[in-house]
């Protein structure tokens, strides 16, 4: 091991990694927006009772979840643009494809949070007289959201990493802007490690957050 | 008007699949009347009482609460049409339902539990709701759990609890789903005083119970219950004295040892 590190040169471009955590941020709220939004819509649907309801949601999660993300990503910046005529920006398609792709895992873990909740509680909701509505918001939702937190959070911080292939798509976010950085600089070494730090620096927090919740609620138990 | 019973089942059948569950009960529950409704288990008891406030469908017969059929209305020919949702929780809202496994809202306290109703199918005041609530949680005697969460109580509180929040939607009619049967013995006792108390101030009640001691002394009549159908419904001293039917006999033989 006689690599000597160079980590002047790192603080020297720390401008490049603060660039680039902004836009990996911007790329993880807009993915977030769209892939809990839509993933709760499916969620709820792929629970109804109504197969018109159901279907179409099993088969879009289906779709998403046995295609490689990469594929849908390219297919939605250089297909998607032929087809529909309209040409998304490079982030703008990076947010809408891991959003669309999170959605479906967001729609499984809504799904088995539903299923988790024992029946008895919806026929309790309902023998006081309450709607579906009122029961999934009051009573059925409430107590899922507990149960989904943990899966949720795996998955959040898997949305984070699956942002580093809107390199693929010319993204400034952090892994193109490390890309571009040992481009100039040749010291790949330290500019991933850097990389994977920031990567574990922005994902932790969400991971101990998690934990010290469900420790809360089960106490609360 | 107070002439007409309560609750009136007709020709009801209710099928699971291809298992028959109902095949064809009519019974009515008078004004004040305390039914209690016994058999094996199977006999389609429990099936029968969820579909008096509908939460499950039967396929052919009805029941009329309070003169109104529940689940259907029927069109201009006649036919048997899906009722609305609103009209369905109107009617399910006059019933107070108790399970057998409490089902109490687990993220909520026991006050929270019962102005839920109120508050969100009433819509009443939150100081009214409360108010109410608290008349009821004093009236099950869990005035000191009041801000408790249900797993913090005995089975026996949470049973308790769970009837305050079926009255707190002042229900014409309670509805009991083997109330008792989740229960550990020596808590069993506290339930059923709850129970008896609300039959004597004149509540309409439909009980399905294997407390047979409940059936002789609270109820007005008891019905038998075997493989979907109705083997006796008679008052308690003839079903437990002289039964006709000898499926009964041979019923209370096994359940009184």
């Amino acid at each position: 091991m006689n690599y000597s590190w160079q980590w002047q040169l790192i603080w020297d471009y720390r401008q490049v990694f603060v660039r680039g955590v902004e836009v990996t941020v911007i790329l993880t709220c807009w993915a977030l927006l769209i892939g809990m939004a839509l993933g709760l819509l499916l969620g709820l649907m792929r629970s109804s009772r109504l197969a018109a309801l159901r279907m179409p949601a099993a088969i879009y999660i289906d779709v998403f979840r046995a295609t490689p993300i990469l594929v849908q990503l390219v297919w939605i910046y250089y297909a998607l643009p032929i087809l529909l005529g309209v040409q998304m920006g490079n982030i703008a398609s990076a947010s809408v494809g891991i959003g669309l792709h999170s959605a479906a895992y967001i729609a499984e873990i809504f799904r088995a949070g539903i299923a988790s909740i024992d029946r008895g509680q919806s026929d309790a909701a309902k023998s006081i007289g309450m709607g579906y509505g009122q029961a999934m918001r009051r009573i059925i939702l409430p107590q899922a959201v507990r149960r989904m937190v943990p899966p949720f959070i795996n998955e959040f911080a898997t949305l984070m990493k699956l942002t580093t292939l809107g390199s693929v798509l010319a993204v400034n976010e952090l892994l193109h802007e490390a890309e571009n950085l040992i481009n100039s600089t040749y010291r790949p070494l330290e500019v991933y490690t850097v990389v994977a730090v920031v990567f574990g620096l922005l994902i932790y927090p969400f991971i101990w957050l998690s934990q010290r919740l469900e420790h809360r609620w089960n106490k609360h138990k | 008007m107070s002439e007409t019973p309560l609750i009136q089942v007709r020709g009801l059948h209710k099928k699971f699949g291809k298992l028959e569950v109902l095949r064809g009960v009519s019974f009515e529950v008078k004004r004040g009347e305390v039914l209690a409704i016994i058999g094996p288990s199977g006999s389609g008891k429990s099936t029968l009482l969820r579909c008096l406030n509908f939460l499950e469908q039967y396929e052919a017969g009805e029941v009329l609460f309070d003169n109104t059929l529940v689940g259907y209305r029927k069109d201009a020919a006649g036919r048997m049409m899906p009722d609305s949702e609103r009209n369905i929780r109107r009617v399910r809202a006059r019933m107070g339902m108790v399970f057998q496994s409490f089902n109490l809202f687990p993220h909520k306290t026991v006050l929270e539990n019962v102005i839920e109703g109120p508050l969100v199918v009433q819509r009443a005041p939150r100081a009214e709701a409360e108010e109410r609530g608290r008349a009821l949680i004093a009236r099950v005697g869990l005035t000191d759990k009041l801000a408790s969460y249900p797993a913090k109580l005995s089975g026996g509180q949470q049973q308790r609890a769970a009837i305050a929040r079926a009255l707190a939607m002042q229900p014409a009619a309670m509805l009991f789903d083997e109330p008792t049967s989740a229960l550990d013995p020596e808590l069993v006792g506290e339930v059923l005083e709850v129970m008896q108390a609300l039959a004597a101030e004149g509540m309409t009640m439909v009980v399905v119970t294997h407390e047979m001691g409940f059936a002789r002394q609270v109820a007005d009549r008891v019905m038998m219950m075997d493989r979907g159908e109705i083997v006796e419904l008679a008052p308690p001293a003839q079903i437990f004295g002289a039964p006709e039917s000898p499926r009964t006999a041979e019923f209370l033989r096994r359940v009184l040892h």
